[in-house]
């Protein structure tokens, strides 16, 4: 009896084991396995008998999550209780831990803010207050359509939701400029081109579908209100025709439209009946019929698939350093997607999990693909470890952003400030503190408080970083870019050089504490490289101590500096 | 360690090893003959050949044809001042010119040009890129194209470098899609650059270890993981060394104090100085601005003086680079964003007047002493050789020799390097 019995239970187990990892992905149509795991059958399946790079080791894992999900390296402590901790699942369990803390939603934010103004100086509407609507929209894991419905809706008449007009109100509304960032952005075409004719090179970009996307905002202005902040306004009348440069005679015209859908019809109104509020000094008109009002919805239904296969493509760009289609705005017949239908997985699966952003991001970081060595094995030839190829990860220049945060976070900056912070605000009334720690919830809160009050501290020393490894205003984010002034800086400004001096609660006081050189080192290398030395790079440190001499301050300095000017820092391998 | 990443691209223009090979015979030893003393001969011979570079004297706020280049003395338009002659019989110029009048056989006129545009940021986008400002799309100015497309890899001082009366440091706007990397260095008011001096945290000794360190970390690295940005990434540091011990070169009163006094006491003339110390130096496109020009008052006593200085500056660096051999192979142009109207207004100004204006050509690729089209004779529309920025751009591009309709591929978008709609005038070319 107690044979069958454990027989029975053991079958029993084994099968609930076996549908509890088949409950993931299960769907009407049959679909079985995660989609990290369908994501890499699709990857590997083209990489049929070639050489692969091996998983990267938990070093090099540590560090790239790190800098991926919370935008900046983890500090020693974090680093060496991951590097030591001997669970099977850390990888995963990492990966859960940065996406529910609120450094995920700040790196979120970075991405985007970047993305959709472009380092643009502010006009009408502050950085800080469109930086909070990001922020606040990935904490909450806004669904991404609804964020880009919440953007293309926004017209700054509401005071409470002036950041969300950043991106129409800082580009002065400008008609053209924003068809061109509207179809990049959002539909992965940039119809520059396209303006004067069909585009001469790329037979998928049609004058018809620029001036289809430019008829929303034909009609559409900036005007003051009459508390004078500036808002997106609309006439009721204007229409959009067009000529090719090389058919000047044939005149064409179009009302709103997305690509190749169905025109945006245009009710018949009686005249005098244009305006629910017609134009006049200070009065910001308010047209019967909006063609702008169209947008939102239709850019975001399920009808315009580009919509969903742009941002598809965009965050696996942010993860794995390059896009499927590849420059990320251009996405066309003539340049095919790398995986075609990896693109059309993702793109079908971020729909269908109403595009939720967490959830992609968690996929794509659980794949191998993610999790692949950067080093290409020796015996790759120059076609494997092409980039494209997937079959060895990309390095990835670290942003301006991810630079200045991460040097803070080496030199032991953030950890002080967030000890001050968390002192400040929730420590020095007991009672109070008491409260803030009651339960998850509270602890959530308290722990998005502080981070945004030691942000708001630090925030400023990331600027002379932006302005020197950043790109230009208005134009695509190329982080890769070198240039000797950037050197300069790194090298010859006290900036970095104070950061890694020793200070309170900083890596230099520290280290100075650390008498033997072997601890030394260890610290050293876990704060800033995120992982131990080798045995000859402790030896190297041991020298370059006995060199220097007395003057230990000197040495932290010398060679914390060299650590994070290498190239190993730089980037995100 | 096999590079197996994009081995064609730009990055690569000289290998890592050639240019390291120089390096390390040239590393701390100061030289104040150009930057060829550092590389190997034979690179040196391949980079001197291909070195056309450009100056450009950006007269801001829109310089009066009628008070230089395009005089209409005796009319109603003309004003108080006289034209004289020049060195090439048949030419005159304004008499607020006489220095550059005894050179003029080194330069050549356009007084045809008619760019419709009459706003200083659009008028200056335009004179700067070739193009007419459109919403959307951003093109790259003279100067970063130059940093680009003449510029040499292995030249540690920057390729685009722009002496402004005031201000300094970078904004990297002008680079457009080039990126950050061929944006101009602004040396406000002639100022050196920052940050090329040993930071007061590290002593020498100090110095020597860490960039020592840094390398050694950097090879290490390399041996595993090595692509054309990390490699761009560690040459930058080895350029911004020679950098700073060139920095020398950012010093104009090391000229001779003849020299220094020659150019004149003012900031216009320090900074020509310091354009010619630049160009000896090696350095691509140096642009240097004088201001300020927007005369809509007291039109005449103000560009009597801002010309003076001009004519001074001017005269002597074309004098200079001529006789040291360098005009052949540098071209040098006089523009504004616009120049002035013909009538007078009621404060004694001109205004903003793109209809009918000038500028002044030299050196590299342009034929001397000629002029190339007229307007009428009280200068309100060109009669002849009518031509607008785009023309202008492209005579450029082809008088340092770059094909203006060659097609960029900037990240898959097609771009020619020149306006479409432009020609160069084939009549300057020589």
């Amino acid at each position: 009896m107690r044979e069958h019995h454990s027989k029975f239970v053991t079958i029993f187990v084994g099968w609930f084991f076996i549908a509890g990892f088949a409950m993931d992905g299960v769907a009407e149509d049959g679909r079985t396995k995660p989609l990290h795991e369908r994501i890499d059958r699709e990857i590997e399946a083209k990489l049929e008998g070639q050489v692969i790079a091996p998983a990267a080791g938990d070093a090099e894992f540590l560090r790239r999550v790190w800098l991926d999900l919370a935008g900046m390296i983890p500090t020693a402590e974090d680093a060496r209780d991951f590097l030591d901790d001997p669970s099977a699942y850390k990888r995963t369990a990492l990966i859960d831990r940065l996406l529910s803390r609120p450094s995920f939603a700040r790196r979120m934010q970075t991405v985007f803010d970047v993305m959709l103004m472009e380092r643009r100086t502010d006009q009408h509407v502050p950085a800080a207050e469109w930086r909070e609507f990001l922020r606040s929209a990935f904490a909450r894991n806004l669904p991404y359509d609804q964020l880009v419905r919440e953007i293309l809706t926004a017209d700054g008449t509401d005071p409470t939701r002036r950041g969300a007009a950043k991106f129409f109100l800082d580009r002065e509304g400008q008609p053209n400029l924003l068809t061109r960032d509207v179809g990049r952005l959002f539909l992965g075409r940039d119809l520059q081109c396209a303006q004067c004719h069909d585009h001469p090179l790329i037979s998928d970009f049609k004058q018809a579908h620029y001036y289809g996307l430019f008829a929303f905002f034909n009609r559409s202005y900036l005007v003051a209100d009459d508390r004078g902040a500036m808002t997106f306004a609309e006439k009721a009348d204007g229409d959009v025709s067009f000529s090719s440069v090389f058919k000047k005679k044939i005149v064409h015209t179009t009302r709103p439209r997305i690509i190749e859908g169905p025109e945006v019809p245009e009710p018949v109104v009686p005249k005098g009946q244009e305006y629910r509020l017609a134009p006049g000094e200070k009065i910001r008109a308010i047209p019967l019929h909006s063609r702008r009002e169209h947008l939102p919805e239709r850019i975001t239904s399920p009808d315009v698939p580009e919509f969903s296969r742009t941002i598809a493509n965009r965050l696996w760009a942010m993860m794995m350093g390059r896009g499927i289609v590849h420059p990320l705005d251009m996405d066309h017949g003539d340049n095919p997607p790398t995986h075609p239908e990896l693109l059309d997985l993702l793109t079908k699966e971020f729909a269908h999990e109403q595009f939720n952003v967490k959830t992609l991001i968690r996929e794509i970081a659980l794949t191998r693909a993610y999790q692949r060595s950067s080093e290409p094995p020796p015996s790759q030839s120059p076609s494997e470890s092409n980039p494209e190829a997937l079959a060895v990860a990309l390095l990835k220049p670290m942003t301006p952003e991810q630079i200045a945060w991460s040097l803070m976070q080496a030199a032991g900056i953030v950890t002080r400030q967030q000890k001050e912070v968390e002192h400040q605000l929730f420590e020095v009334d007991t009672k109070f503190r008491d409260i803030t720690t009651l339960d998850e919830k509270r602890q959530a809160l308290r722990a998005e408080s502080v981070e945004k009050t030691v942000y708001e501290r630090l925030q400023g020393n990331v600027q002379p970083f932006t302005a020197r490894f950043g790109s230009a205003a208005g134009q695509a984010e190329n982080p890769g870019q070198s240039n000797v002034d950037q050197a300069l800086f790194l090298a010859n400004d006290n900036l970095v050089l104070q950061w890694f001096s020793p200070g309170t609660g900083t890596l230099g006081e520290r280290l100075l504490a650390k008498k033997e050189a072997s601890e030394f080192a260890e610290e050293l290398y876990l704060s800033i490289l995120s992982r131990r030395p080798t045995a000859s790079e402790r030896d190297e440190v041991a020298r370059y101590l006995g060199e220097r001499g007395t003057d230990r301050a000197q040495a932290i300095r010398e060679f914390a500096w060299a650590l994070a000017a290498s190239t190993e820092f730089r980037f995100n391998h | 360690m096999k590079c197996s990443y994009a081995c064609g691209s730009d990055d690569h223009l000289l290998s890592r090893r050639r240019f390291l090979g120089g390096l390390a015979a040239g590393v701390g030893v100061a030289s104040q003959f150009g930057f060829s003393k550092f590389v190997q001969p034979s690179i040196a011979t391949e980079l001197q050949n291909q070195a056309k570079q450009i100056l450009v004297i950006w007269l801001a706020g829109g310089a009066s044809q009628l008070e230089t280049w395009d005089p209409k003395p005796g009319t109603e338009t003309g004003g108080p001042f006289r034209s004289i002659d020049t060195s090439v019989p048949g030419t005159r110029i304004s008499e607020l010119l006489p220095k550059t009048a005894r050179l003029m056989h080194h330069i050549s006129l356009v007084r045809g040009i008619n760019t419709k545009e009459n706003d200083h940021a659009k008028g200056q986008y335009m004179m700067h890129t070739g193009r007419p400002e459109m919403p959307g799309v951003a093109h790259p100015h003279f100067g970063s194209m130059a940093a680009k497309y003449l510029g040499s890899e292995a030249n540690p001082l920057p390729g685009y470098i722009h002496i402004t009366p005031g201000g300094g440091g970078r904004t990297g706007t002008e680079s457009a899609y080039l990126g950050p990397k061929y944006a101009a260095l602004y040396l406000g008011n002639g100022q050196p650059p920052s940050h090329t001096t040993r930071p007061g945290l590290v002593d020498e000794k100090g110095e020597t270890l860490r960039h020592d360190l840094r390398r050694r970390m950097n090879d290490r690295f390399a041996s595993r993981r090595r692509t054309a940005e990390t490699e761009a990434y560690t040459t930058t540091y080895e350029q911004a060394l020679q950098l700073m011990t060139r920095r020398e070169v950012f010093d104009v009163t090391k000229e001779s104090v003849q020299d220094q006094e020659r150019y004149g006491n003012h900031d216009f003339g320090r900074h020509c100085l310091l354009a010619r110390r630049l160009l000896e130096s090696g350095v691509t496109y140096v642009q240097v601005s004088h201001s300020n020009y927007d005369t809509h008052n007291e039109n005449f006593t103000f560009h009597l003086e801002q010309v003076g200085e001009f004519d001074q500056g001017y005269s002597n660096l074309i004098d200079d680079l001529a006789a040291r051999g360098l005009l052949k192979h540098t071209l040098v142009v006089v523009m504004s964003e616009f120049g002035r109207t013909p009538q007078i207004n009621y404060l004694y100004g001109r205004d903003h007047w793109g209809t009918a204006w000038s500028i002044a050509l030299a050196g590299c690729g342009i034929k001397s002493g000629i002029v190339h089209g007229r307007t009428n004779a009280k200068g309100t529309e060109v009669t002849d050789g009518e031509v607008n920025a785009g023309h202008l751009y492209h005579t450029y591009l082809r008088a340092v020799g770059l094909n203006p309709t060659e097609d960029l591929d900037v990240d898959g978008r097609i771009i020619q390097l020149g306006d479409p709609a432009g020609a160069a005038i084939k009549e300057l070319l020589a």
